[in-house]
């Protein structure tokens, strides 16, 4: 029997018959990409803001990561006992610069590595698995 | 625009909560001593004053809504002066400091005090205040789970990949920090620590060890601000305000503050800190190469190895050869942090900025005893905060 599981946050990513993506948006004027979603473009340079519903997933490279050796403070939720865990900022090819947890282990990560974005758990409550985005290697 | 003269400064020495130091102190009480001791040195009293800038307590202070500017002034005696509560996190005493210059410089005022000073809570910042996914912060917390250092120790770990720094490299500033603290009344730590002290700390968030990583810190700091006629009055060597500058970061930063950004097409760096760094040198008319030295927040080591190449005080990748042969001294060809910073110190988040405004102008009166920078003619101070904040200061004899 699978276990029951449910995003750690709702709305924020989905998978499906075209892949992982993180839901955002982007700005048809300018191209700005944005995780999360924002009702109006930032980029003061923008001629217009006309912000579209986007989705971000795919392949991507390391362009740097840290080690959390101790858990982080609260909202932070995790799995007893913790493990040290690496953080990924990914340059994803579709043009998105995206935070992650790495499903790896922190020593299997390098800068310049390619990584895929998947949908992993993030910590067990009440009989349930709750799963954000991370990233893995490939 | 009329000149503005820092007449003058006080520290409550940095320490940690519940220790010899600062025990139980309030913030109010912290802040009181740093202010009694900056008047007494400009020579002035309380009711001089006419006007209070204020870096807005965040963690702490007795109205509850995070200030300390109202609890100083009720302490002090509340003569009525207006207070200006600025809020900017780590940078908040800068821009204290860049307000009350500007009411100085401005003509609205001729005497005003800047104080900004904490009582932290314990452990790692809790950056998230309350669980709503409209907060970018909670969910950068809640889905992913970046404790405080590790944006920094982000920002070290590509440092290696470009420049091919080491970590021995890095512990090297963190030793030469403490060499610094030795002999620094204000400071909380006060002794030299190895290279092996450094390396055999454990990694808070690696590559970033606890020695290398500013803890938090209770502590305060203050300044009098004056009008060229007034600093006149009160004292004989007053030390002159050549810009103070304050930014915010740009659109095109590219920095990991958020879940996501666009892929830059550039380099990655603090542009709010260039931003503020780069209009200092502009309304000083002082270039990067002409400075004495430089205090810049060293939340942790890498700043002190890359700040400088940013900002044109050294050559990009030179930072970790400067740093070994010993150039970032106090009797170094570019001092950086004679202080001790903020390693030494700890962080209490709102004096900071004040704190190093204290230490540029006792190093620039050539008061600074065995950590003296000899000859100190023009100096530095730079903050950055939570929120793309940052500030910059230059001060010369």
């Amino acid at each position: 029997m699978s276990e029951s599981v449910a995003p750690a946050v709702a709305g924020l990513f989905v998978a499906d018959e075209h892949g992982v993506r993180v839901l955002g948006a982007k700005c048809e004027a300018c191209g700005t990409p944005y995780f999360p979603s924002v009702p109006v473009c930032h980029n003061p340079a923008c001629p217009g803001s006309r912000m579209q519903p986007c989705g971000f997933g795919g392949r991507g490279v390391v362009w740097s990561y840290s080690i959390a050796n101790f858990a982080p403070p609260p909202p932070h939720k995790y799995d007893q006992p913790f493990r040290p865990y690496a953080i990924a900022v990914v340059d994803l090819a579709s043009g998105l610069r995206l935070v992650g947890q790495m499903v790896d282990p922190p020593e299997a990560v390098t800068v310049g590595a390619a990584v895929e974005l998947v949908i992993d758990t993030l910590y067990h409550e009440q009989g349930k698995a709750f799963t954000t985005w991370k990233f893995k290697l490939v | 625009m009329q000149e503005v003269a820092v007449v003058g400064v006080g520290l409550h020495r940095f320490g940690k909560a519940g220790d010899a130091i600062v025990g139980n102190k309030s913030v109010t009480e912290l802040c009181r001593h740093a202010v009694d001791m900056a008047l007494q040195d400009a020579g002035i009293s309380w009711r001089q004053v006419q006007a209070v800038s204020a870096a807005s307590s965040r963690f702490s202070g007795g109205k509850g809504w995070g200030l300390n500017g109202n609890d100083v002034v009720e302490d002090l005696g509340s003569t009525g002066v207006p207070v200006y509560n600025l809020s900017a996190g780590c940078a908040a005493g800068g821009n204290a400091f860049n307000v009350g210059w500007s009411l100085v410089a401005g003509g609205v005022y001729d005497v005003v005090l800047v104080v900004g000073g904490e009582v932290m809570p314990k452990g790692m910042i809790q950056t998230a205040g309350t669980e709503e996914v409209t907060d970018p912060e909670f969910l950068r917390q809640r889905c992913v789970g970046i404790p405080g250092p590790a944006f920094w120790s982000m920002l070290a770990r590509r440092r290696m990949h470009e420049f091919g720094t080491t970590e021995e490299q890095m512990a090297t500033v963190t030793v030469k920090a403490r060499r610094c603290s030795v002999g620094n009344p204000f400071a909380r730590f006060q002794q030299a620590i190895t290279l092996g002290d450094v390396l055999n700390s454990p990694y808070v968030s690696n590559p970033l060890r606890l020695f290398e990583i500013c803890p938090v810190s209770n502590g305060a700091a203050a300044a009098i601000l004056c009008s060229p006629q007034k600093a006149r009055q009160f004292t004989g060597k007053p030390v002159w305000v050549a810009a103070s500058a304050v930014a915010t970061l740009g659109f095109d930063d590219s920095l990991p503050r958020n879940l996501a950004g666009p892929v830059p097409t550039g380099p990655s760096y603090h542009t709010e800190v260039m931003g503020a760094v780069r209009k200092a040198f502009e309304r000083a008319g002082i270039g990067p190469r002409e400075l004495s030295f430089t205090e810049l927040q060293d939340n942790t080591c890498y700043y002190e190895l890359a700040y400088p190449e940013e900002w044109g005080l050294c050559e990009p990748g030179e930072a970790e050869h400067l740093v070994e042969a010993g150039e970032t001294a106090p009797t170094g060809r570019m001092p950086i942090n004679p202080s001790g910073g903020f390693v030494s110190f700890g962080e209490a988040t709102t004096a900071m900025g004040v704190f190093q405004i204290a230490e540029v102008t006792w190093q620039l009166r050539g008061q600074s005893g065995a950590r003296q920078v000899p000859d100190a003619s023009v100096a530095l101070a730079q903050t950055n905060g939570l929120g793309g904040n940052a500030t910059a200061a230059i001060l010369k004899r």
